[in-house]
């Protein structure tokens, strides 16, 4: 295979790859603010508001991802009435269901990053007459945020990956080019070569997270 | 006037009864240590003073204000303006990990907001040298040893300019051979008058340091004194069986 079948092969991928990278950002960027008022909602005192994130959480961690993503892009326009204003765009559509479903594991791994504090935390804080805003800003967010951390850099790994999923809602990213080069050219390279780019982002990623990890290691 | 006057305090967990009628009072730069067996309710009935805990009876008044009036709290808004009076240090002294020495000292005061920065820095500083830990400013606190920990926690709470501070058994969770250094913070500022309550195990730092001892069993105030009368003389069979316990506790031995 020349340098010129390579080149051709990977140039479509690449521009894939900015869709994987794009929908990856995008999920990240919504979903982590999104899980975090999950989490606060779940602990509401309000039981309505408490009642209601528990089940958004259920149903979202319950049900295939998969099954998300065609509900909403294929689903939702055939519901009466309103379905005709459920049209949205593919790509749209499916940052929709990512930002959805990721939102209820970031609710998770968030919640279980404010069990980790001690209550002699919010006790001090109260003592030195911090207010219930200041003590969660200044006191519990960022402490929450450094034990999640390394949950946070596992689900931003595995967003990377489900961003193939999108293969199945015919959005064109990286596995549908490696798809389409498979099949016209009868060869194995384009399947190696989106591993190859598959790998380098979740590398970047990693590298990244243990670079945050380093900067908020508090000592 | 006393500077806290506790009342007829009552508290119970579920059916428990853990604090039956307290009343003591404290006047400006007494010195008082809460003294007793595990589960007599010193803890809670310290924590109480500062609202960590909620009573369900009694009144708690501090300089000219009630936070709590005949079991009827004040205003929410005012209440932390009314326990902003007093500071407190905890057993597991419960410093911001994330911060360092110095941020912990000036985290609340740089957000309650009630003195200039300079000021504030000013006395960051000053207190930092004065619990011997002016080289620790930049350190985080799990670089510290437990007294050193404990040390800054004392800092932090006189940051705030309290009336009175509160003390729940500052040395308890401390390795034997770093109490001293803590005690020696709290006796020097005995020395400078600061009003203290302090919950302790450490009967010899009361003898020295404390002007008033109170002595608790199962909720109640058995007996309270000056540390010469009450260690010297105790009037009731629970305080002398318990000071003989205490006693003979260095040198009991399983079989």
């Amino acid at each position: 295979m020349s340098i010129e079948n390579v080149a051709n092969i990977i140039k479509p991928m690449l521009e894939g790859a900015q869709v994987t990278v794009l929908l990856f950002l995008i999920a990240i960027v919504a979903a982590i603010p999104l899980g975090f008022l999950l989490t606060l909602a779940i602990r509401s005192k309000l039981k309505v508001i408490a009642w209601f994130g528990h089940a958004y959480i259920y149903l979202m961690r319950g049900t295939p991802l998969l099954l998300q993503l065609l509900f909403i892009v294929f689903g939702l326009p055939l519901l009466p009435i309103i379905g005709e204003y459920m049209v949205l765009d593919r790509f749209t559509a499916a940052c929709l269901g990512f930002i959805l479903n990721y939102a209820a594991y970031f609710a998770e791994i968030f919640r279980g990053g404010l069990l980790a504090i001690d209550k002699g935390q919010y006790e001090a804080s109260q003592v030195l007459g911090l207010n219930k805003w200041q003590t969660t800003t200044r006191v519990i967010l960022p402490q929450m945020f450094r034990i999640a951390l390394p949950a946070i850099a596992n689900e931003s790994v595995t967003l990377v990956k489900d961003t193939a999923l999108l293969y199945a809602v015919a959005v064109p990213e990286l596995l549908h080019f490696a798809q389409t080069a498979v099949n016209r050219d009868f060869t194995i390279m384009p399947f190696v070569i989106a591993g190859i780019i598959y790998l380098l982002i979740t590398m970047t990623l990693t590298l990244f997270f243990k670079w945050l990890e380093r900067r908020f290691t508090f000592d | 006037m006393a500077i806290l006057e506790i009342t007829d305090l009552k508290k119970s967990f579920g059916p428990l009864e853990v604090l039956k009628n307290i009343t003591f009072d404290v006047t400006k730069n007494d010195v008082v240590a809460v003294i007793g067996p595990s589960g007599s309710g010193k803890s809670t009935m310290l924590r109480s003073l500062v609202h960590l805990e909620t009573i369900d009876g009694g009144s708690i008044r501090v300089a000219d204000r009630y936070l709590v009036k005949n079991g009827a709290y004040a205003k929410p808004k005012e209440l932390s303006s009314i326990t902003a009076r007093m500071g407190m240090v905890f057993q597991q002294f419960d410093l911001f990990p994330h911060l360092t020495v110095i941020e912990n000292l000036e985290l609340a005061p740089r957000l309650t907001k009630r003195e200039p920065l300079d000021a504030i820095k000013r006395r960051s500083s000053e207190l930092l040298a004065k619990v011997g830990l002016s080289d620790k400013s930049n350190a985080y606190p799990n670089k510290l040893s437990g007294g050193q920990k404990q040390r800054v926690a004392i800092a932090r709470a006189l940051m705030m300019n309290p009336d009175v501070l509160l003390f729940d058994e500052p040395t308890s969770a401390l390795d034997p051979e770093l109490t001293g250094e803590v005690l020696e913070v709290m006796k020097s500022l005995a020395e400078e008058h600061m009003t203290m309550i302090v919950v302790t195990h450490e009967m010899e730092f009361a003898k020295e340091v404390a002007n008033q001892v109170i002595f608790m069993d199962n909720g109640h105030i058995i007996e309270t004194g000056h540390p010469d009368q009450l260690f010297g003389n105790p009037q009731f069979d629970r305080t002398k069986a318990f000071l003989n316990r205490s006693n003979s506790k260095k040198i009991k031995r399983k079989p």
